[in-house]
């Protein structure tokens, strides 16, 4: 089965690479860049622990193939912030425990961040209806919500 | 849970992607946004040697309002569909069911031709075709031919696409006049697949009469379906005079072949069904009068 | 004193809502969790399952398999199971029954997803397509699937177990409690059906296990609660000796129970690693995770409570009966018996008795899940709801005659548990104070006006937490105060999500009178750790803070006498903060504690006699109480949609009384996310078979977990009353999962009432909730 060469930019840095086209965004990110901050929770689309953004959309990467995102920018929890340094989203998860054993918690951080890119100032409702793609087993959603809130309530300004 | 090989193409015009189909033959298959086939691939169960990832076609995306109409390129995504103001203002009940897809993460990568040629029996966007009469455009090697929605569900997953086709646009018509569309579904969680659902479209005349009706069940059966005695018992009537409950009934009376799973027997789906009927027509009723 | 106490003297961090020390690491993608683990020339395993639920096993073919390029083995039954030295738990003993537990299936599959060989390839990719390639040859066997008449069937899950039983036990026999019931103003009696669900942590199982062959080390990365549970048994497993075999748990995603003990896959795993030419590893993927890890929650019971004439309990009865699949692990007949010796629950019930029966049957084994008895509660919590609507007694009312009060206490259960410092009628009250029960009623009598359903549903719970019994009942600490000053906490760990990092820190920063920014721990190690059970039966809040009081106690001696030396003051005037030691009044002149250390590591001659040099020390507590009582109440209010069936949660209170908290972030953490496990198991989750044993629900899209939009705001109230231990702290990781179910199936039930509905089965499907209205006749119009 003939391998495809690929460039895919992640968190800015481009990676080019021979691939099979069945390995999937999601194991081209851990196992090929050594991004290991994008987890795989069910690998048939439902958990959300795996999204990343490709050309700024949040996606499930488990149901992207590493071939498809050829010459696409790819955003992960890595690059989500500056190295040391905590975007708002992940800044309000800390601060009101909107995690517990971290394995959900970059799919919340990327579908957060894109959410509120795209609503400013949502209410509880649009929250809930935004986040529902992301499962949590740890923290009952609570402390999401709260974080989700007030990160909304940082970039609204 | 990692998918069997595959060959991988990607073809960049349209005229490029059937010759491929019709040349791969049957081992082939066509990936849109992949969200119903990537999981499928996963959990190995289906196989295609070889996959047509027709995401770079140039032609097929895009929304173009024409005379009456809504042109709808088969590649455009669930999310570009939520965001058109035309589609809003044009064909509102496409806009009402897109938000009920699944979640926004699907919505990205998922396309209109890619739920379409699917033909997921629980899915809303092969129920709204139906309800408006769609007519949808198909190409191979041989040309372009169109198929109206009612012609184009033929089976359990199985529509009027051949193995060497690819569905290129989706046209709707666009309802003049005092008109009102909804869309009623129930799931067991918020995204998941409706365990019964409805999308009505009804215009009234100048006196408030119906004088046109579609209803468009999911999750009712195999294919999505039509309530012709349902429509015709509403023509003509007062849209007042039309008793939601007892539409509801009528819509979901002889249904054959409902679906029996771990979600929901049979019976359920047949009486939820017909309260998601009698819901969607008291809003779209409501819209309608009202505007 | 009798036992060390926990602070050096101002209280700063235990109590307060300390940002998490794990969070950094976890919120920017850094976190290490087993499939994150790389190691040269690594390969990976994948499981040829099982598509049956009963078979004889006539073949295994594996040729073709081996020759697909990059498969490097594939192992049956044969090349595995006769290496097995021992495969017995540290946590049960060795003499404990067993069931059986070959680590590849062995003569017999005995449920759809049973490991019949394993695959070793150069990547997952290649180990799945060569699983696909072994040829098994099965020949089909009637499988018993429902465990309900498991004991009439002619067929054996096991052929060691006739009528399929795993095991019984009981109380004392019903003809002893018939007088009671006899003469008692009001009997209920009902039979209460649970489902199968199961843990579904974010994170599956999975290990890396690397043999290195020259010096006979075994080092294994776990995704465990346990990480010396794992080492031991796989120490034994392979006939190694227990210190050539290191287990290392750095983050673990979740593990509810699924994660506390090694199952048959890692069996298979620690021993191929041996055969093969690199490090192992085997990540389950998620639809094995919901096959094959294990279930629970799977029994019934036919349950009876009297009550006199003023409404008061005079006896309850359960019998129990439980599904525990083909490979139980561990042995189910005591948490099993558990359910019937809690039954009672925290209410005055004079007399008792239980009898519990566990079955086998060909589906998946039944495993730990948060609170495994938690049925006590449904059902006794279901049963008084029904009881005090047949007896014309408000259902709030009953708990407020019955509920044990603070003042009762000790007081002993009618199976012989002694219950001490919990609040079950003040909890209960206080929950109901956050409710504004007159106006809930309100609301929904004026709801019932307009044809729509509203109700209201309580349960409260007793529950056992941080055991002192057996293996569970120590926990050791080492803390180093490192030359430089800084301090280091080496304890056992097994955090799978539950702040132990975090809680070691705080009450270490407390007891040393350390900044807390210069507090660190280690944990998730055993070559480096002291031994700990792990994390389960909510014991690690309690025995944390028992273990870091009786270690950091003589610690603090050294700091204060080396301060009070050299500052020439008296021991007693010495204070301890912010990581220096200062005399009671001059808080600018004084040492830093890198001062001390320096001393202590640099100038042993300059430290006062009697004081050894260094600053590391070690300790054990030693839990006495067999367990830490710990009570909650659980307050659910709901909508029911009468012609959908759906249920939408409006209000959902937890009381809970825990003693102090150690971080209430954490604890609130904890409530939510067993509450939210609940809520998914009395209304979404529901692991299903078919008549032939397949299995229905296999992968997420229908095994359907709650979201964020199915869940409630969920309000806390908590009392503290301190338990006679270290600090006070009780556990409270289980109790969520505990008061749940039975909440929101009373509030159902509720809603429900005034159409001659009684529910008595999870879970409360839309499909399940229509089909009760129709039965009591309130099914046709809309």
């Amino acid at each position: 089965m003939a391998e495809v060469p690929i460039e895919v930019h992640v968190n800015g840095t481009a990676r080019p690479a021979t691939v099979e086209p069945r390995l999937t965004l999601a194991d081209f990110l851990r196992e090929r860049c050594h991004l290991t901050g994008t987890h795989l929770g069910c690998e048939h689309g439902v958990c959300g622990a795996c999204t990343v953004l490709l050309d700024g959309e949040a996606v499930r990467s488990c149901l992207v193939f590493a071939v498809q995102a050829d010459g696409a920018e790819v955003t992960t929890i890595e690059g989500i912030a500056p190295d040391g340094e905590l975007s708002p989203v992940q800044a309000a998860f800390r601060d009101h425990h909107g995690l517990q054993c971290g394995f959900c918690t970059p799919g919340f951080v990327l579908s957060a961040t894109a959410f509120l890119r795209d609503h400013h100032q949502p209410s509880d409702d649009e929250i809930r209806t935004g986040l529902s793609g992301n499962l949590c087993r740890c923290t009952g959603y609570q402390g999401i919500l709260v974080a989700v809130r007030a990160a909304a309530g940082t970039a609204a300004g | 849970m990692k998918p069997a090989p595959f060959e991988y193409h990607a073809p960049t015009t349209p005229a490029e992607a059937v010759d491929l189909l019709s040349g791969l033959g049957d081992g082939a298959k066509v990936l849109a946004g992949g969200q119903s086939l990537v999981p499928m691939l996963a959990l190995r169960l289906a196989v295609f040697e070889h996959l047509v990832d027709v995401r770079r076609v140039e032609g097929i995306r895009g929304i173009e309002r024409q005379n009456g109409t809504v042109r709808i390129g088969a590649g455009t995504t669930q999310a570009a569909i939520e965001r058109s103001p035309e589609v809003a203002a044009a064909v509102p009940l496409l806009a009402r069911a897109t938000p009920l897809i699944g979640h926004f993460q699907i919505r990205n990568r998922g396309t209109l031709g890619g739920s379409l040629a699917h033909a997921d029996p629980a899915a809303e966007y092969p129920a709204v075709a139906l309800a408006l009469d769609a007519e949808l455009e198909i190409l191979s090697a041989q040309g372009t031919r169109r198929v109206r929605a009612g012609d184009f569900f033929t089976g359990l997953w199985t529509t009027a696409v051949a193995d060497d086709e690819l569905l290129t646009a989706v046209t709707f018509p666009v309802w003049a006049g005092r008109g009102g569309f909804a869309v009623d579904e129930v799931a067991r969680r918020h995204g998941d697949f409706a365990l019964a659902g409805a999308c009505v479209a009804v215009g009234l005349d100048g006196e408030g009469r119906v004088d046109r009706c579609g209803i468009g069940l999911f999750g009712l059966g195999p294919v999505p379906l039509r309530a012709p005695a349902a429509e015709s018992a509403a023509w003509g009537l007062a849209a007042g005079d039309v008793d939601p409950v007892e539409l509801g009934r009528a819509a979901t009376a002889d249904l054959a072949e409902v679906p029996d799973d771990l979600h929901a027997p049979a019976d359920y789906r047949r009486r939820v069904g017909a309260v998601t009927v009698a819901r969607a027509w008291r809003r779209a009723v409501e819209e309608a009068q009202g505007g | 004193m009798d036992q060390p106490t926990l602070t050096a003297g101002t209280t700063r961090y235990a109590g307060a809502r300390i940002a998490r020390v794990e969070d950094a690491r976890l919120l920017t993608g850094h976190g290490t969790f087993v499939d994150d683990v790389v190691r040269p020339g690594m390969l990976h395993a994948c499981f040829v399952r099982s598509p049956m639920a009963r078979a004889r096993i006539v073949g295994v073919d594996p040729a073709a398999a081996l020759g697909l390029p990059g498969v490097v083995a594939v192992f049956v039954a044969a090349d595995l199971n006769p290496d097995v030295h021992e495969s017995w738990y540290t946590s049960m003993g060795a003499a404990m029954p067993d069931p059986p537990k070959p680590p590849l299936a062995e003569g017999e599959v005995r449920f759809v997803g049973d490991p019949v060989a394993l695959v070793v390839a150069v990547d997952r990719y290649v180990a799945e397509d060569a699983v696909d390639l072994v040829a098994l040859d099965l020949d089909p066997l009637p499988p018993v699937v429902d465990y309900r008449t498991a004991r009439e069937s002619e067929h054996l899950v096991h052929e060691a177990y006739p009528g399929n039983v795993a095991g019984e036990i009981g109380g004392m026999p019903a003809e002893m409690l018939a007088p009671a019931f006899d003469s008692a103003a009001h009997v209920t009696s009902a039979t209460i059906h649970q489902q199968a669900y199961l843990p579904v942590p974010m994170e599956t199982r999975g290990l890396v296990a690397e043999w290195e062959a020259a010096g006979g080390e075994l080092t294994v990365w776990a995704s465990t609660q346990s990480p010396h549970e794992v080492r031991m048994f796989g120490a034994r497993l392979l006939g190694l000796p227990e210190h050539r075999v290191r287990v290392i748990a750095r983050d673990t995603g979740g593990g509810f129970g699924q994660k506390v003990l090694p199952m048959r896959e890692d069996m298979c795993v620690l021993l191929a690693a041996r055969k093969v030419p690199g490090a192992l590893k085997w990540i389950e993927d998620r639809r094995e995770n919901l096959l094959t890890a294990g279930q629970s929650r799977h029994e019934h019971a036919t349950v009876r409570v009297a009550l006199d004439e003023d409404g008061a309990l005079v006896a309850a009865e359960i019998d129990h009966v439980q599904d525990v699949g083909a490979y139980p692990m561990p042995w189910p007949v005591h948490a099993g018996a558990a359910v019937g010796v809690f039954f009672p629950g925290a209410y005055r019930v004079p007399k008792a008795r239980f009898s519990y029966t566990g079955l086998y049957s060909n589906t998946v084994g039944r495993t730990a899940y948060r609170g495994p008895w938690q049925f006590e509660s449904v059902a006794r919590e279901v049963v008084l709801d029904i009881a005090a609507r047949q007896a014309g007694i408000d259902p709030i009312e009953l708990r407020r005659r019955n509920l044990l009060r603070h003042g009762e206490l000790p007081y002993t259960n009618a199976s012989g548990m002694a219950y001490s410092d919990v609040t079950p009628l003040e909890t209960f009250e206080h929950a109901l104070g956050l409710l504004d029960l007159d106006g809930f009623r309100r609301q929904q009598a004026d709801a019932r006006a307009t044809g729509r359903l509203l109700g209201l549903g309580t349960s409260s719970y007793i529950e056992p937490t941080a055991t002192g019994m057996g293996f569970y009942g120590t926990e050791g600490a080492t803390i180093r105060i490192e030359p430089s000053g800084a301090v280091n906490v080496y304890v056992a760990g097994g955090s799978c999500g539950n702040s132990l990092e975090t809680t070691v820190v705080q009450l270490v920063a407390d007891a040393l009178g350390c900044d807390i920014a210069d507090v660190n721990t280690i944990q998730g190690d055993t070559a480096v750790t002291p031994f700990g059970a792990g994390t389960g039966g909510s014991r690690s809040g309690p025995m944390l803070a028992g273990a870091v009081a009786e270690t950091a106690a003589g610690l603090r001696d050294r700091i204060v006498a080396i301060a009070a030396h050299k500052l020439e003051a008296a021991p007693d005037d010495i204070e301890l903060a912010d990581s220096r030691a200062s005399v009671r009044g001059t808080p600018a002149a004084g040492l830093s504690l890198a001062d001390i250390a320096a001393a202590a590591y640099f100038e042993p001659a300059s430290l006062p006699d009697g004081v050894p040099p260094g600053l590391e020390a070690s300790g054990r507590y030693h839990a006495r109480a067999m367990s830490v009582w710990a009570n909650a109440t659980h307050v659910c209010t709901c909508e029911v949609d009468p012609e959908t069936g759906l249920v939408t949660l409006l209000r959902y209170i937890v009381s809970e009384d825990c003693g102090p908290m150690i971080n209430p972030a954490v604890v609130e953490g904890q409530i939510a996310g067993g509450s939210v496990q609940g809520i998914g198991g009395a209304l979404y989750e529901h692991l299903a078979y078919d008549a032939e044993g397949n299995p229905l629900s296999s992968t997420l899209m229908d095994y359907l977990l709650p979201t964020i939009a199915e869940v409630p705001v969920i309000e806390y109230g908590h009392v503290e009353t301190p338990a006679p231990n270290p600090g006070g702290y009780k556990g409270v990781g289980e109790g969520g999962a505990i008061g749940a179910p039975p909440a929101v199936v009373n509030a159902v039930a509720d809603a429900l009432a005034p159409l001659g509905v009684t529910v008595t089965q999870l879970p409360l499907s839309p499909a399940a909730i229509l089909a009760l209205i129709a039965e009591a006749g309130g099914g046709a119009a809309s």
